[in-house]
């Protein structure tokens, strides 16, 4: 195993050629150690002069630089070029890991997957993870170590170490981001013990800080609630986005999605409340949602915890508190519910709120019997026992007092992250010594007196914990490209001077943690992703003493906020997070689940709050220009940001998203959107009052992939209350009226005889339950990552030229300027059996193949776009420009991205139209296998073929498979009664079906406030 | 001249077509047969005046009229169902309805060609060398001139004769031109 | 003919007292007098357009369709609308050389020659933007039938075929057409050039025409299958371009009324077109003898008549969208009148509906100055209405998520505008070198052409 994950791969040829190595090898005529060509590490070495000579030769000649394939010289273990191999690794996120298996072909990593076996992932995955194999092949990622800026080597950076870290003594300062490795645990030990004046500070711009200082408050201990809303009826969101903002949201997704499954009408689906500020993607899946400011959520949770303190025991200390939402008629009917679900109800809040919140919904939560059975409180050794915000705010002012000799960083970018009034930058400047690890030479390295290239998690060896704590291995799947270092191996470097390679840290750790003989185990963690079995433990909690008294303070100041005073509210943004994906098209160009925005944030504001400050609360069809605002804090600090206008947002409220506005990090992130951190103070992180807007009065050009945000009473999404449903279950299917009768049941007829499919051929189908889908869009990027889509950028985008081939369109409903209703629709091809794109093609460059499929033949393709026009569904693309061309052939060295791409996956031309095959190519592979094995049929058996779409999704929404087979989980879908299909009124005969979805409100509040 | 080498045909000019229209008719009358009238635009009546056959054009069109259209509709069915059928919006091979567009457009073209060939093969065009243009006066035949020209190659021709018949026609110039 | 009868003349299709002579010299003296400064001039803003359209072709190649402003829903728009609306313009001519024909309409023979040869450089035109919309123009000749080592053939099922079919056929006939007619006036050129090059190249064209009454007689055969032929052919023509439309699924295209409708709309162009050109040209040349205002008013009826069949299919779509109950079609249309488009719209209704109302009263009809511009209005109503047709439907169709809104590029315009550059650089080359008017065709319907004329008593000698 251990050698196998060391694939032979080249790196750019050209580059190559320049280095020295190679210049030496060319003056030899034979290379010296051609002998020694056993040795996997000097067979790479050969392979890669070789094909550097031979690039060279192409570069000698003035013609177009000739390149040569070069066959393994002895084929590796393994590899049967084409066939691609399979490893099981972790993906890191905020210290949390979530099992994933990545695809790889002859050694270049080209896919993530989730791993079935890891919990927190259920070989489910999200965007960022989806996205991260581009982060690998960022050329924009540091190549080398920097010192003050010049060129250095890896070699002075551990002599440095050994020289400057010789004095124990110094006042060392360790920031690094949130972790949960062994190895890095067992190193920052170490570290601890060898520098007695040192300190470790975790600095997360976005954290748990809060919510475990709450259950601090609450139980005594800094614990983390793990939620189980698979086994909630009710659930109750307070401004928590949990479906996305969260470290656990792929689990979340999967456990919501179920407790909301419904495979008959008598079958009782959970329901969700939302209370918050924006319109959050788990807002828009609530069957209420209550839009109230981000600063009046402390005073609802209290107003309800007060409320209920007369119905349970655990709240006394709300007991007779009373503020402006305790006659709101939400809490009195929210309250009946949680009392009608005691044990099987979730209370959750938005993870940046204060302690006080989480605090009380933790009191609230135990309090209505929820600990153990829908909540489990987790004992995470790796969070620091004091809070890290105020430990960071301390060390900050530290070293602007200069008491800090040297900061180590471990990954990070608090010169760009860190709120405004830490002002985090001149205080860096105060100190003597700075070393910075991180995969882009970025704002901090700027300011560090050494920057170190860091490897990304596919490149080196690393550990770590998922969310609930079960134990993996980072295993790597390549080479690091740019020679970049892990955090382990860095950080070993600071301690040792050495250069210690992250796979035998990595074991040395893993020694302690497995029992029995150790290659054996150390094999089956590789070969399964996760050591089954382990898990942070869950400890059973009791109200502290101290907490009545605790919670009279914070009643105590909780203030009442003006009520036509505007918010701020800095959440983290969907795509780039904290900024740290800024620099990854796939997630730049993916649009914002709500807004549909690419390419930029933008100050989200509900209709009324826009009026109010004079900018039209419609947009004009068509018009990208959108004004600019100008939002000051109370302490002066400013930003100017597009506005956009989001119905269903809470008044007098305004959201920004973080991560945008980056300087000469990338050429994809520079310049893209504006950075809001300013607006961020360092206590109360998510949102400040009293601000001030104006408009500026210029307009900015805001690239949107959904111009039109109304469904203009149309039946393409299918929803219903559950009552109506169970009244009428096949309600979706006669939604529209169909002439013609063809079986039992309305049905078009059509001129022609029906098409005989051979039978000896599998028929496709998928169906997408819409009851399920979320709308996160974790499908458009896997189909990216799969079908190699080119990034086009913010202006073609904004011309509506995206070249997504499944994208997820959102509807409003309702009243905009109250609290509309948001329907989520993922569109893929719908592989009609009558597709009206083929009959239009002059030159039969789409056709339908025997087993169903409407086939694009690129190479047929001559581009009238005719057969785009005539799409109902308007799923085709068409490269306008040479797209894959510009994405894969710009930059220093184009061979970098170009290693991303799927070799199954042919690439499209300019001129040509392009759209969702159904993943043939997987479908191809399946036929091919089953026939080898069989012998005879082409039909594999269900679930061997999963669409890219399909296996990413965490809800399970898609399914797809063989029509043929009526056992196939496809046929099964498709059979139930909220099975409808979109425009069956045009005869298409889609093979792409929808389930409808099915809200269940609570009649007491059926009018949505 | 001198009578040893054959002439092409003695010409007359006439006044009016009308004039031309009756000589015409004489001519005819006359027994002659390789003889032919020469004027600015065509002259209705002077096929009959001429006992001209009606043209054999119609003919030739409609052959290739038929050509196109079997050819359109073999091209079409062949190709599509035969050579390489494909899948196509779940319509069957041999989409007739579909097919009628190209099948006329073709009919038009063939025939238009028919006629247009056709037409110049009838009047053996094109001839740059015509010894009528030996004549200085024929030139008026594309402006204002009306002529009747009898040919030697007429088994009836005598050029006494010819030119006696023509001026007793009342032709306003004679003349006998060279081969 | 009996005496108790009086017959009255028919007012003369040709003023003032010309004969045989007189006609030929008016005619064949244009292209042999000394080029007019005009021309020049002409021929100079032309040619620079036509340098600009080449240009623009050239960057799109180059570049790609994106240089246009076409974006996903919308894919087509400038393109196809000029493609629709100079093939339409092509019709007149056809039209007055075919159909009047058939008809026996003996004023045709004044401007059915310029009317031809506008078709066919209106059809060329035309040609160019099928050919280069698409995204990989290298590939083009896909489309047509031709053997292949990958054994694939064109999709006859696709009216985007039909078209290449029709649109070729159309040219190629027309322009046989319109050389058959040449035949004899070529001669008349021949027999009248003093050059010796001249007379060379007028002769070689005249394939040694000789008016021999033998020649005549297959030439009329010809002439007659020949607009037999063109007739239904020109009505094919806008009816298929039409099925592009019509054949497809996207509300507000799918519309069975669109053969008629386009062809009525094809005429009605045409017509304005052929007006623009002769006002200024029988100004220019002075031929108001030839095309007298007779003429004028003629065309304007035909135009009234066209303009109230365009009007009427208007309202007619949206009586079927009503009718239909197709919640899709009644949309695209209330949104064309009152969506993002209206303005477009609007052009279009006022421009055909509204302008041509004025041909109802004769003194406006014989109105040359008001003909003119209105046949200028008329040719911008109609490419608003292929604007309207093409790009509102695609704009907005079945899908909310996926309208999105065109708007063209400096690409799409002066591609357009470079358009007419070519048309008038072949038009001008055809007013000089080539006798405007068929020469033979206005001597036939001379009162003195007629051998009757000479019978009745009157004076043998013409004036």
């Amino acid at each position: 195993m251990g050698k196998e994950q060391q694939q032979t791969y080249w790196r750019s040829l050209n580059e190559l050629a320049q280095n020295e190595e190679y210049r030496k090898f060319v003056e030899r005529e034979f290379p010296e150690n051609a002998t020694e060509l056993t040795d996997g590490v000097s067979r790479r070495n050969f392979l890669q002069i070789m094909g550097a000579s031979i690039a060279l030769a192409g570069l000698a000649a003035c013609r177009k630089p000739v390149q040569k394939i070069l066959p393994y010289t002895r084929q590796p273990e393994h590899i049967v070029p084409g066939i691609p191999l399979y490893y099981a690794s972790a993906v890191p996120f905020r210290g949390n890991l979530s099992g994933v298996v990545v695809e790889t072909h002859e050694g270049r990593p080209t896919k993530i997957e989730g791993n079935d076996l890891h919990p927190g992932s259920n070989g489910k995955s999200n965007i960022r993870q989806q996205a991260a194999i581009l982060d690998l092949y960022d050329q924009d990622r540091s190549r080398k170590v920097l010192r003050n800026g010049s060129d250095s080597t890896w070699e002075d950076f551990t002599a440095f170490c050994r020289e400057h870290f010789a004095d124990t003594g110094r006042r060392v300062a360790f920031l690094s981001e949130a972790h949960s490795s062994p190895t890095l645990e067992r190193l920052r030990q170490s570290a601890l013990n060898r520098f007695p004046n040192a300190r470790w500070v975790t600095c997360e711009p976005f954290s748990e800080e809060s919510v475990l200082n709450g259950t601090a408050m609450a139980f005594g201990r800094r614990l983390r609630p793990s939620y189980h809303f698979d086994k909630a009826s009710v659930t109750l969101s307070l401004d928590d986005d949990f479906l996305q903002d969260s470290d656990n949201d792929v689990a979340h997704i999967g456990a919501f999605a179920q407790s909301r499954a419904l495979a008959s009408p008598d079958e009782e689906p959970s329901r969700l409340y939302a209370a918050e500020s924006t319109y959050s993607l788990t807002g828009s899946n609530a069957d209420h949602r209550l839009r109230i400011k981000s600063s009046e959520i402390p005073l609802f949770t209290f107003a309800l915890a007060a409320h209920l303190s007369g119905e349970v025991s655990g709240l006394e200390a709300y007991a007779g508190y009373r503020n402006t939402f305790s006659d709101h008629s939400w809490i009195s009917v929210l309250a009946e519910e949680l009392m009608r679900n005691r044990g099987s109800s979730i209370i959750t809040a938005g993870p940046e709120h204060d302690a006080p919140v989480h605090a009380t919904v933790a009191a609230i939560n135990h309090a209505l019997g929820n600990t153990g059975q829908t909540v489990e409180y987790l004992d995470v050794p790796y969070t620091a026992t004091a809070d890290q915000n105020e430990a960071f705010a301390g060390l900050v002012r530290e070293m602007g007092e200069g008491q800090i000799d040297t900061l180590v960083m471990i990954g990070t970018n608090p010169v760009y992250t860190a709120p405004a009034d830490l002002d985090f930058q001149t205080a860096l400047e105060q100190v003597p010594e700075s070393l910075h690890l991180s995969l882009h030479y970025d704002e901090t390295s700027r300011q560090s007196s050494w920057h170190v290239n860091r490897a990304h998690f596919l490149e080196t060896w690393g550990d770590g914990h998922s969310f609930t704590g079960v134990r993996s291995v980072i295993q790597p799947l390549i080479q690091p490209l740019f020679n970049g270092k892990s955090e382990t191996e860095f950080l070993n470097a600071v301690l040792s001077g050495e250069d210690a390679a992250g796979h035998q840290l990595v074991r040395e750790t893993w020694q302690e943690l497995l029992d029995g003989p150790f290659e054996r185990g150390w094999n089956e963690v590789l070969h399964d992703g996760l050591q089954r079995g382990s898990r942070y433990n869950a400890v059973s909690v009791s109200l502290a003493g101290s907490f009545s008294a605790e919670a009279a303070g914070f009643l105590e100041a909780a203030e009442e906020p003006g009520g036509d005073s505007v918010e701020l509210v800095v959440r983290p943004d969907p795509r780039m997070h904290d900024g740290r994906f800024a620099n990854n098209g796939w997630l730049q160009e993916l649009p914002d689940p709500m807004t549909k925005v690419t390419w930029d944030n933008v100050a989200l504001m509900s209709p009324n709050t826009a009026e109010r400050f004079g900018i039209p609360p419609t947009r004009r069809f068509g018009d990208p220009n959108q004004m600019v605002v100008r939002l000051r804090t109370a302490s002066g600090d400013e930003a100017e940001i597009a506005a956009w206008v989001l119905p269903g947002h809470a008044d007098n409220s305004i959201t920004l998203h973080a991560g945008y506005g980056r300087q000469k990090v990338g050429r994809v992130a520079d310049q893209v959107g504006v950075n809001v951190f300013p607006l961020r103070r360092s206590v109360s992180r998510l949102y400040c009052t009293a601000a001030d807007v104006s408009a500026t009065g210029r307009s900015y050009v805001i690239a949107c992939t959904q111009d039109h945000h109304s469904l203009e009473g149309r039946p393409h999404v299918q929803d219903a209350d559950l009552d109506h449903y169970r009244e009428n279950p096949t309600f979706a299917q006669d939604a529209v009226y169909v002439p013609g009768i063809y079986g039992d049941r309305e049905h078009p007829v059509s001129l022609f005889d029906d098409k005989q499919w051979p039978d000896h051929q599998p028929q496709w189908g998928m169906a997408i339950d819409l009851n399920a889908c979320i709308g996160c869009g974790v499908c458009t990027i896997a189909c990216q990552a799969e079908n190699n889509i080119p990034v086009i950028g913010k202006r073609e985008v904004r011309r509506g030229r995206e070249m997504h081939w499944i994208r997820t369109d959102r509807y409003f409903r309702g009243d905009e300027r109250g609290n509309p209703q948001v329907m989520h629709q993922p569109v893929p091809c719908m592989h009609c059996e009558n597709a009206p794109c083929e009959q239009v093609c002059p030159v039969a460059a789409t056709t339908h193949s025997d087993d169903g499929l409407n086939q694009m033949t690129y190479n047929r393709c001559i581009g009238t776009r005719y057969c785009a026009n005539n799409c109902p569904y308007k799923v085709r693309r068409f490269n306008f420009f040479n797209y894959s061309k510009e994405y894969l052939t710009t930059g220093d060295d184009p061979e970098i991205i170009q290693m991303a791409m799927n070799p199954d996956v042919t690439v499209r031309f300019r001129g040509v139209m392009e759209k969702c095959t159904y993943c043939v190519q997987r479908i191809s592979r399946a036929k091919i296998d089953t026939k080898n094995e069989t012998g005879d049929t082409v039909k594999p058996s269900d679930g061997t073929v999963k669409t890219a779409c399909q296996q990413a999704c965490p809800a399970n929404a898609i399914t797809f498979g063989d029509l043929t087979d009526e056992k196939s989980i496809v046929s099964i879908q498709k059979s139930k009664d909220r099975n409808y299909l979109m425009l069956e009124e045009l005869n298409v005969r889609p093979r792409t079906s929808y389930l409808a979805k099915i809200r269940n409100p609570n009649r007491q509040l059926s009018e949505p406030s | 001249m001198n009578s040893k080498d054959k002439p092409f045909g003695v010409l007359a000019e006439f006044a009016n077509p009308a004039d031309l229209m009756d000589a015409a008719s004489a001519v005819k009358k006359a027994g002659y047969k390789h003889f032919d009238t020469y004027s600015p635009f065509p002259i209705h009546g002077m096929d009959e005046a001429m006992g001209l056959k009606p043209s054999k054009l119609g003919w030739i069109v409609l052959g290739h009229g038929i050509v196109g259209l079997l050819g359109g509709v073999a091209l079409q069915s062949w190709t599509m169902s035969i050579a390489y059928p494909m899948h196509i919006s779940g319509k069957p091979f041999l989409n007739f309805p579909a097919f009628v567009p190209v099948a006329f457009a073709l009919v038009i073209l063939l025939a238009s060609f028919g006629a247009f060939m056709g037409m110049f093969y009838l009047n053996k065009l094109p001839r740059l060398n015509n010894p009528l243009f030996n004549s200085d006066r024929i030139s008026k035949a594309t402006d204002d001139g009306f002529f009747l020209c009898i040919e030697a190659s007429d088994p009836a021709f005598s050029e006494k004769r010819a030119e006696e018949l023509l001026k007793n026609l009342g032709a306003t110039h004679i003349e006998t031109i060279p081969a | 003919m009996s005496q108790n009868t009086a017959t009255v003349p028919d007012d003369r299709l040709v003023k003032g007292n010309h004969d045989f002579a007189s006609i030929t010299k008016l005619i064949t003296d244009i292209p042999q007098e000394r080029t007019p400064l005009w021309w020049y001039i002409a021929f100079g803003i032309s040619n620079i357009l036509l340098a600009v359209m080449l240009a623009m072709v050239v960057w799109l190649i180059w570049n790609g369709i994106g240089v246009w402003g076409l974006n996903n829903p919308v894919g087509w728009a400038w393109d196809i609308t000029n493609f629709v609306w100079w093939v339409g313009i092509g019709h007149a001519g056809t039209l007055i050389s075919a159909i009047l024909f058939l008809f026996r309409q003996g004023w045709r023979t004044a401007i059915n020659r310029f009317a031809e040869a506008m078709t066919i450089f209106a059809v060329m035109c035309a040609g160019l933007f099928p050919a280069i919309h698409v995204g990989r123009i290298w590939t083009i000749y896909w489309i047509f039938p031709l053997p292949n080592s990958m054994q694939l053939w064109p999709n006859f099922n696709s009216p985007l075929l039909w078209d290449v079919f029709a649109v070729f056929t159309y040219l190629t006939v027309s322009t046989l057409f319109w050389y058959v007619g040449l035949v004899p006036d070529l001669a008349t050129m021949r027999d009248r050039v003093k050059g010796k090059i001249s007379k060379l190249i007028y002769g070689t064209f005249a394939l040694g025409w000789t008016g021999g009454n033998r020649q005549w007689q297959n030439y009329e055969k010809a002439y007659m299958i020949l607009a037999g032929l063109a007739t239904p052919l020109v009505l094919s023509v806008h009816t298929i371009v039409s099925f592009d439309f019509a054949v497809s699924i996207i509300p507000g295209w799918h519309t069975t009324i669109f053969p008629p409708y386009f062809v009525a709309g094809a005429i009605f162009s045409g017509f304005a077109m052929v007006l623009t050109l002769m006002i200024v040209s029988r100004k220019l040349y002075g031929l108001e003898d030839i095309m007298t205002v007779d003429h004028i008013e003629k065309m304007n009826i035909i135009i009234l008549v066209t303009g109230i069949m365009v009007g009427f299919a208007y309202s007619m779509e949206f009586f079927i969208a009503w009718y239909s109950a197709f919640e899709y079609e009644k949309f695209i249309f209330v949104n064309r009148a009152m969506g993002p488009y209206a303005w477009a719209y609007w052009t279009m209704i006022t421009c055909n509906v509204v302008a041509p109302q004025f041909f109802w009263v004769k003194k406006f009809r014989r109105n040359i100055t008001l003909t003119f511009i209105l046949s200028i209005v008329i040719n911008i109503g109609m490419w608003f209405e292929r604007f309207v047709i093409v790009v509102s439907s695609l704009a907005t169709d079945y899908l909310p998520s996926s309208w999105g809104y065109f708007t063209p590029t400096y690409v799409d315009i002066l591609t357009y505008v470079g358009t007419f550059g070519l048309f008038l650089t072949f038009f001008l080359l055809f007013l000089r070198f080539l006798p405007m008017v068929a020469i033979a065709e206005i001597k036939g319907v001379l009162p003195q052409a007629n051998p009757a004329y000479y019978r009745n008593g009157q004076s043998t000698k013409t004036q």
